[in-house]
C-alpha cells in the first residue's frame, strides 16, 4: 500500500503538469474509463441490432425479400476502409496528447475529422440511393437494414461532433488534464466505432458475400 | 469526527468547510453536485413514486376484492396495473437502490469525497425526475400505457393500441435508461478509481460489490430494452415492420429483447438488497460475514448468470424442447449463488450474537421472504409446471415475494439503519418494531394466497373474475391484508418523519457499524471525511487503531487535501494512491441539459422530428456551457 | 403447508390444476406436490437455523461446534452448494427431462382428431379439420382420445389454457403452435385465455366438453348441418332483420346469406351453454340483453351496440333460439 502524500502539493493545472501527471499515473484516467464503459453499452446496442438482423433473416424464406437486390460490395467497403484507417491518426493524437504536443493533436484530429466527415457524407449518399429502391416500411428487412446503418451513421456523426469539441477546447484551453484525457477517450471512441463499422458492413453485405 | 478535534486539526476542518460549503436554498439543490444531496433527492422522488405505485396497487386490490368488481373500468384497470408495474420497477426500486442508497452511501463506504463525475451524477438524477414526470403525464392525460409492463406486441402495436399511450412507454423507457446508464458508469468508475488508498478490491465492503455487480448488469442489460423500445416506436410512429409478422417481422423478437433485459433486471432489483443485507447483518451480529470472498463471488455470479436465463419467461411460446430445457437448466444453476449468499447470512446470524433491532428484523423478514419467493422461482424453472401456472397468480405471488418481500424489505431496513447517519437522529425503536410486524404479516397474507389462486387457475391481469370459481375468499383476504401492509408502510414513513424533527441525537456511530460511513459525523459534512481514511481491512470501523491514526493524521494535515475540491484517485485493483482529482463545483448545467433532453423526447413522442433535432442542438449548447471556461475541473 | 393442501383440495374449482383430469395434467400435479414437499422441508430447515440463531443469540459460535470459522464455512458449502445441487439435479431430471415429454405437443399424425382453435379478441373460434364445422367457445372432444389442438391467432397473442387437461400454449401471429388435449372422463372443463390480450382478457373463457365417442360423433354430424329454418313468424322476422342489418356482416350462419367472419359462427348458437366466451348463460333473456347492448355486458368488446329496439331484439332472439 502506498501512503497518501501528506500536506500534498496540488497537481498543477497547467498543460505541463498534465503531461507530468499523464506520464506518472499508473491507472488509466477516469475519463477514459467512463468512455470505455459507455462504449460497452454502445457495443451491446450494436450486438443487439446485428443479432436482430440475423434473427429476422432466419424467420423468412428469402433474404433480402423478393424485389430487393443484394447490396453492392465495393462502395461501402471502400468507405469503411477509409474510416477504419482514421484509427491511426487518432492513435497518434492520443500519444501526442500524453506528450503534451498540442499542435500535433490538433493536426491529427483535424485530419481524422476530414476523413470521418467524408465517410459520413458518402454513407448518407449511399443511403439515399438505397431509399429509392426499397423502403424501411415495406419489409422487416428494410426496417433492420436502415436502422442498423442509421444507428452507425449516427455514431459517426456524434464522433465528428466530439472531434470538433476536442479541437475547439484543446485549441482554446490547451492540453489541460481534462482535455488531455478527453483526447484519449476520443481516440478510444473511434477505435470502437471503426471496429463496429466493419461488423456493420459485414452484416450489411452478408447476403451478397 | 467523533473525537474532539484539536485546534490544529480544526484549522483544516475550517478550510474544508469553506471549500466544500454548499449553496443554500432552492438554488443550492438545483445546482448541487454533492452525492449526498443528490441521493436525498433520489430518495424523496423514488419514495413519492413508491407511494404512487402503492396507491395503484391498492386500487388493483380494491377492484379485485370481490367477483365482478366495479371500482375500475376495464380500461382503467389495464392502465393502473401497467403503471403499477412500470412505476415500481423503473421509477421506484432501481432509483431507490442505485440512486438513493448507492449515491448516498457508496462514496462514503469507500472513503471518497464524491462520485467520480459529480455533475453527471446530478444529470442522472434530473433525467430520472424528468422521465418520471414524463411517464405520469400519460396518466394525467387520461390514457396511460396499458399493455402491461412487458408490453407484448402486437397488442402494443399501432393497430391494436392506436392512441399515444404506448409511445409514453417506448420513449419514456429509453429516456429513463439514459439516466440509469449514466448513473452506473459513474458507479463503476467511482468504485474502480475513487476508493481510499489502501482499500484494495479484497478489502472493499460487500455492499460495494453488490453495487458493482448491479452496475455492470444494468450497463449490459439496458441496451436491449432501449433497442426493443426503439424498434417499437419505429414501428408505431414511422410504419416500420420489426414486429409485424405479416411483413417478415417477428412478435417474438420483442419478447426476446425484452426479457434479455428483463431477467437481468430482476437480479438488478435484488442485488442491492443483498448488498444492504450484507451491510446490516455484520453490524447487528457483531461479527464478520462468514465466507466473505465466496459471497463477493456469488454476488457477481448472480449478475452474470442472470443474462443466460431469459427464455424462462417464454416457456409457453412454443419453442422447441432443446431450447427451453437449456434455459431451465440455467435458471436452476442460478440458485447456487443465491443459496451461497443465503446461507452465508444465515451462518453469520447463527454464529454471531444477533441483536434484533428494527433494521435487523427487516433483514430477517427479507431472508424468510427470499426463501419463499426463491423456492417458488425454482418451481417455475420446472418447465411443465411453469407451462401450467405461467401468467397466473402463482407468478404474481413468486415475484412479489422476491420483489417486495426480498428486495423492498432490505430497502426498508436500510432506511432505518442509515437514518441516524443521514439525519443525526434516532428513530423510535418500539414503533419501528410494530411497523415491522405489521408490514411482515401484511406482506405474507397479501401475497401468499396468490400461490393458491394461481393453482386454482386465476389468471393475472384480469380486471375481474367470475363468482363460482372459488377465487372470492382469498382475494378478499388479500385485499384486506394489502391495506394492513400499506398501513405498516405509512407508519414507517411517519416514524422516520417525526424522528427527523423529534428524535434524540445519536452521534456518529450508534450501531458500532463496520464500514467507513460510521466514522464521519451524522449527517456527514459536504466533504465526507476531513482526512481520507486509512483502510487495512474490509471492516475499517472495527480497526480502532486506524481510526485513531486518522485523528493524528488530521493534526498533521496529512491526507486532508484542503486546497480545492479534491479527492484522491487510486489504482483499480490495489487502490494505491495515483493522483489527486479535482472535483467540479456546483453547476446549473445538469438540470438544463436534462430539460433539453426532456424536450427531445417530448417532441419525439409528439412526432415533431425537426423540433426534436432543435432540442438536441440545445443539448449540445448546454454541454458547451458545461465545459465553459472556469467550470472545468 | 397442510393448510395449503386443504385449501387446494377443497377449493379445487373447475379450473384448478390440482383437480386434473388427464395424464399430463396429473403428472404436473404430482410434480407440484413433490416440489411443495421438498420446498417445505428446505423452508422449515432454513428457518430452523434462524430460530437457533435467535435462541442462542447471547453466545457466539455454533451450538456444539463453538466458534469455529471452518464449521461455519462448511455450513455455507453444504447448504449453499451441496444440498441444492442434489435437489436441483433431481428436479431437472424429473421435470425437464422426464415429465416434459408427456406435456410436449403430440407428434404429427399420431392423433385421430385435429382441432384448430383460433384466438380472437375476445373469443375462440373452433374448427374441426378443414372445411368441417365451425363453432365458438365450446370445444367438444371425444373422451379418452388424444386430440391435437392447433393454436393460432387472428389478432394479438392469446394463450390456450385448460388447466385440468394440460399445460397452456400461446397463440402467436405467424406461428402454428400445438398442444395435446386428452380427458380421462366425460365432463365440462373450463379454460381461459391466459396471455393478456387487451380490455376483455378477463372474459375470454371457453369450455372443453368431453363426451363418449358416439355422442361426440353425432354432435359433430349435427354441427356440419346448415342452420335450421325459422318456423314462427316472429323468428322469420328475426331472420330477415338479421340478414338485413349489420349482424350478417360479422356473423356466419350456415345456409344463409350471413357470411361474416368477424364474430362467432352462429349456425348452432342455441346448442352452446354460454354466450360471449363463457361470460353469460345462453338464455333468451341474456341473449336479448347481449344483442341489445353488448357493450354494457362486455365493455370494449368488438361487437358494437347496434341501437336495436327491444322489439327488434326479441325478433332476433326468437330467430337465434331456433338455431339449435
Ligand atoms: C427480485 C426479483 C426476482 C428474483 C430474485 C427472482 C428469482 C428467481 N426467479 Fe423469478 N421472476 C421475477 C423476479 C425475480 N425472480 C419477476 C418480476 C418475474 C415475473 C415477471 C412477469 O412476468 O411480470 C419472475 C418470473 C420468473 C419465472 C417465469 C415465470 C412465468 O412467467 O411463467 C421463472 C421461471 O423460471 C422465474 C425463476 C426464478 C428463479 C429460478 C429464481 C432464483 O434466482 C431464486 C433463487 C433463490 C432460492 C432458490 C432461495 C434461496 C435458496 C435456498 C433456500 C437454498 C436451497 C434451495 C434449493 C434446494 C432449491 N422467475
Ligand atoms: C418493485 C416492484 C413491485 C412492488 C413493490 C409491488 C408492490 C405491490 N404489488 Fe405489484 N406488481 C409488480 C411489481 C411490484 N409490485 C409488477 C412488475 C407487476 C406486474 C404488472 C404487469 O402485469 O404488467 C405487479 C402486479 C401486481 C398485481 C397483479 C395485477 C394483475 O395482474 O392484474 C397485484 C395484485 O394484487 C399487485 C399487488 C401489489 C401490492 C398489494 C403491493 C404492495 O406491496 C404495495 C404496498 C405499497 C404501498 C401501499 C405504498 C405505501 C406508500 C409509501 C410508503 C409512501 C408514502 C410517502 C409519500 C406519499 C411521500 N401487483
Ligand atoms: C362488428 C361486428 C359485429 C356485428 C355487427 C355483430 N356482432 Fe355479434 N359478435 C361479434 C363479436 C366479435 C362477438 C364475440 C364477442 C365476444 O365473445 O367477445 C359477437 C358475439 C355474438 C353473440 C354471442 C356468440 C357466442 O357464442 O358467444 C351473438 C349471439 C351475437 N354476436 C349476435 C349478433 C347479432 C344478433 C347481431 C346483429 C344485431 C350482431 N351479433 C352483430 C361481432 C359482431
Ligand atoms: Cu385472449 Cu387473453
Ligand atoms: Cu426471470
Amino acid at each position: 500500500m502506498s501512503a497518501v502524500p501528506g500536506g500534498a502539493p496540488i497537481e498543477p493545472e497547467t498543460p505541463a503538469g498534465a503531461v507530468r501527471l499523464a506520464q506518472r499515473r499508473q491507472a488509466l484516467p477516469n475519463g477514459w474509463w467512463a468512455m470505455a464503459l459507455f462504449l460497452c453499452s454502445e457495443v451491446t446496442i450494436f450486438g443487439t441490432l446485428i443479432a436482430t438482423y440475423f434473427y429476422l433473416q432466419f424467420g423468412v424464406h428469402q433474404w433480402p425479400p423478393a424485389g430487393i437486390a443484394p447490396e453492392k460490395v465495393t462502395d461501402p467497403s471502400i468507405a469503411t476502409g477509409a474510416l477504419v484507417l482514421t484509427a491511426l491518426p487518432m492513435w497518434f493524437a492520443a500519444r501526442a496528447a500524453r506528450m503534451g504536443s498540442k499542435r500535433t493533436v490538433l493536426g491529427l484530429v483535424a485530419l481524422a475529422l476530414i476523413v470521418q466527415a467524408g465517410y459520413f457524407g458518402v454513407q448518407i449518399a449511399l443511403m439515399s440511393h438505397d431509399l429509392q429502391h426499397f423502403s424501411p416500411r415495406g419489409t422487416a428487412y428494410g426496417s433492420i437494414y436502415y436502422t442498423l446503418l442509421g444507428a452507425h451513421h449516427a455514431h459517426v456523426l456524434l464522433g465528428c461532433l466530439l472531434d470538433m469539441a476536442v479541437l475547439w477546447f484543446v485549441a482554446s484551453k490547451g492540453l489541460t488534464n481534462y482535455w488531455l484525457t478527453a483526447t484519449r477517450a476520443l481516440a478510444l471512441y473511434w477505435y470502437v466505432i471503426n471496429g463496429l463499422a466493419v461488423l456493420v458492413l459485414l452484416t450489411q453485405l452478408s447476403p451478397s458475400l | 469526527m467523533a473525537t474532539v478535534v484539536s485546534p490544529r486539526g480544526q484549522r483544516y476542518v475550517d478550510l474544508l468547510e469553506r471549500v466544500w460549503g454548499e449553496r443554500k436554498g432552492l438554488v443550492g439543490w438545483l445546482t448541487t453536485t454533492d452525492h449526498k444531496r443528490i441521493g436525498i433527492m433520489y430518495f424523496f422522488t423514488a419514495l413519492a413514486l413508491f407511494g404512487a405505485g402503492g396507491v395503484e396497487a391498492l386500487l388493483i386490490r380494491t377492484q379485485l376484492f370481490g367477483p365482478n368488481g366495479h371500482v375500475l373500468s376495464p380500461a382503467a384497470y389495464d392502465e393502473i396495473f401497467t403503471m403499477h408495474g412500470i412505476t415500481m420497477i423503473f421509477l421506484f426500486v432501481i432509483p431507490m437502490t442505485t440512486g438513493a442508497f448507492g449515491n448516498y452511501l457508496l462514496p462514503l463506504m469507500i472513503g471518497a469525497r464524491d462520485m467520480a463525475f459529480p455533475r453527471m451524477n446530478a444529470l442522472s438524477y434530473w433525467i430520472y425526475l424528468a422521465s418520471g414526470i414524463f411517464m405520469y403525464i400519460a396518466l394525467a392525460q387520461g390514457h396511460a400505457p396499458n399493455a402491461g409492463w412487458f408490453n407484448y406486441v402486437p397488442l402494443a402495436s399501432k393497430t391494436y393500441d392506436p392512441s399515444n399511450n404506448i409511445d409514453f412507454y417506448g420513449w419514456g423507457l429509453i429516456f429513463n435508461g439514459i439516466s440509469s446508464t449514466a448513473a452506473v458508469i459513474n458507479f463503476i468508475v467511482t468504485i474502480f478509481k475513487l476508493r481510499a488508498p489502501g482499500m484494495s478490491l479484497n478489502r472493499m465492503p460487500l455492499f460495494c460489490y453488490a453495487f458493482l455487480a448491479v452496475s455492470f448488469a444494468l450497463l449490459f442489460a439496458l441496451p436491449s430494452l432501449s433497442v426493443a423500445c426503439l424498434f417499437l416506436e419505429l414501428d408505431r410512429q414511422f410504419g416500420f415492420q420489426f414486429y409485424n409478422a405479416a411483413h417478415g417481422g417477428a412478435p417474438l423478437l420483442w419478447q426476446n429483447l425484452f426479457w434479455i433485459f428483463g431477467h437481468p433486471e430482476v437480479y438488478i432489483i435484488i442485488l442491492p438488497a443483498f448488498g444492504i443485507a450484507t451491510a446490516i447483518i455484520p453490524t447487528f451480529t457483531h461479527r464478520k460475514m462468514v465466507f466473505f470472498p465466496l459471497v463477493a463471488l456469488a454476488e457477481i455470479l448472480v449478475a452474470f448468470l442472470g443474462f443466460g436465463v431469459w427464455v424462462h419467461h417464454m416457456f409457453t411460446v412454443g419453442y422447441a424442447t432443446v431450447t427451453t430445457v437449456y434455459f431451465a437448466a440455467a435458471s436452476l444453476i442460478i440458485v447456487i449463488p443465491s443459496a451461497i449468499q443465503l446461507f452465508a447470512w444465515i451462518a453469520t446470524i447463527m454464529t454471531g450474537t444477533p441483536e434484533f433491532k428494527t433494521p435487523m428484523l427487516f433483514i430477517i423478514g427479507f431472508i424468510v421472504f427470499f426463501i419463499i419467493g426463491g423456492l417458488s422461482g425454482v418451481t417455475l424453472a420446472a418447465i411443465p409446471f411453469d407451462q401450467q401456472v405461467h401468467d397466473s397468480y402463482y407468478v404474481i405471488a413468486h415475484f412479489h415475494f422476491v420483489i417486495f418481500g426480498a428486495a423492498v424489505f432490505p430497502i426498508l431496513g436500510g432506511m432505518y439503519f442509515w437514518f441516524p447517519k443521514v439525519t443525526g437522529r434516532m428513530y423510535n425503536e418500539t414503533v419501528g418494531k410494530v411497523s415491522f410486524w405489521t408490514t411482515f404479516v401484511g406482506t405474507f397474507v397479501t401475497f401468499f394466497p396468490m400461490h393458491i389462486l394461481g393453482l386454482m387457475g386465476m389468471i393475472r391481469r384480469n380486471y375481474t373474475y367470475p363468482a363460482g370459481l372459488g377465487f372470492s375468499t382469498l382475494n378478499a383476504v388479500e385485499t384486506v391484508a394489502a391495506f394492513v401492509l400499506a398501513g405498516g408502510l405509512v407508519s414507517i414513513v411517519l416514524n422516520l418523519l417525526i424522528s427527523y424533527f423529534k428524535g434524540p441525537m445519536c452521534g456518529s456511530d450508534p450501531w458500532e457499524g463496520d464500514t467507513l460511513e460510521w466514522s464521519t459525523s451524522s449527517p456527514p459534512p459536504p466533504y465526507n471525511y476531513a482526512v481520507i481514511p486509512t483502510v487495512t481491512s474490509p471492516y475499517p470501523m472495527w480497526d480502532k487503531a486506524d481510526r485513531e491514526l486518522d485523528n493524528r493524521r488530521l493534526e498533521r494535515g496529512e491526507g486532508v487535501f484542503a486546497l480545492g475540491h479534491r479527492t484522491p484517485g487510486s489504482t483499480v485493483q490495489d487502490a494505491e494512491f495515483d493522483e489527486l482529482l479535482k472535483m467540479p463545483p456546483h453547476s446549473i448545467w445538469p438540470p438544463v441539459t436534462a430539460m433539453a433532453l426532456a424536450g427531445v423526447f417530448t417532441m419525439l413522442l409528439l412526432g415533431h422530428l425537426f423540433i426534436a433535432v432543435g432540442f438536441a442542438a440545445a443539448i449540445a449548447l448546454a454541454l458547451l456551457g458545461w465545459h465553459h471556461r472556469g467550470s472545468e475541473p | 403447508m397442510i393448510v395449503v393442501g386443504g385449501l387446494l383440495a377443497s377449493g379445487c374449482g373447475r379450473q384448478s390444476i390440482i383437480s386434473n383430469q388427464s395424464p399430463p395434467a396429473h403428472g404436473i400435479t404430482v410434480l407440484w406436490w413433490w416440489m411443495l414437499g421438498v420446498a417445505g422441508l428446505v423452508f422449515v430447515g432454513s428457518v430452523a437455523f434462524l430460530v437457533i440463531g435467535y435462541v442462542k443469540r447471547h453466545t457466539p459460535g455454533l451450538p456444539f461446534l463453538g466458534q469455529n470459522e471452518l464449521a461455519a464455512q462448511g455450513l455455507v458449502l453444504l447448504f449453499g452448494i451441496g444440498i441444492p445441487l442434489g435437489v436441483l439435479v433431481a428436479l431437472f431430471g424429473v421435470s425437464d427431462v422426464y415429465l416434459i415429454r408427456q406435456t410436449a405437443a403430440p407428434a404429427p399424425n399420431t392423433t385421430r382428431l385435429t382441432i384448430h382453435v383460433i384466438g380472437h379478441q375476445w373469443w375462440w373460434e373452433v374448427r374441426y379439420g378443414d372445411g368441417h364445422p365451425v363453432t365458438a367457445n365450446e370445444i367438444h372432444i371425444p373422451v379418452r382420445t388424444r386430440v391435437n389442438v392447433v393454436a393460432t391467432t387472428a389478432d394479438v397473442i392469446h394463450s390456450f389454457w385448460v388447466p385440468q387437461l394440460n399445460r397452456k400454449i400461446d397463440m402467436i401471429p405467424g406461428q402454428r403452435n400445438r398442444v395435446l388435449l386428452y380427458a380421462n372422463r366425460s365432463g365440462k372443463y373450463r379454460g381461459q385465455c391466459s396471455q393478456y390480450c387487451g380490455l376483455q382478457h378477463a372474459n375470454m373463457a371457453m369450455f372443453v366438453i368431453a363426451q363418449p365417442a358416439p355422442a361426440f360423433r353425432s354432435w359433430l354430424a349435427h354441427m356440419s348441418t346448415p342452420a335450421a329454418k325459422p318456423t314462427t313468424p316472429q323468428a322469420r322476422a328475426g331472420e330477415r332483420l338479421f340478414m338485413n342489418s349489420q349482424c350478417s356482416s360479422c356473423h356466419f350462419i350456415g345456409g344463409t346469406p350471413a357470411q361474416g367472419t368477424v364474430g362467432p359462427d352462429l349456425t348452432h348458437v342455441k346448442s352452446r351453454s354460454t354466450l360471449a366466451s363463457g361470460m353469460i348463460p345462453n338464455t333468451p333473456k341474456w341473449l336479448a340483453d347481449w344483442i341489445h347492448n353488448p357493450q354494457a355486458i362486455k365493455p370494449g368488446d368488438r361487437m358494437p351496440d347496434l341501437g336495436l329496439s327491444w322489439g327488434e331484439v326479441h325478433q332476433i332472439v326468437a330467430y337465434l333460439q331456433e338455431l339449435k
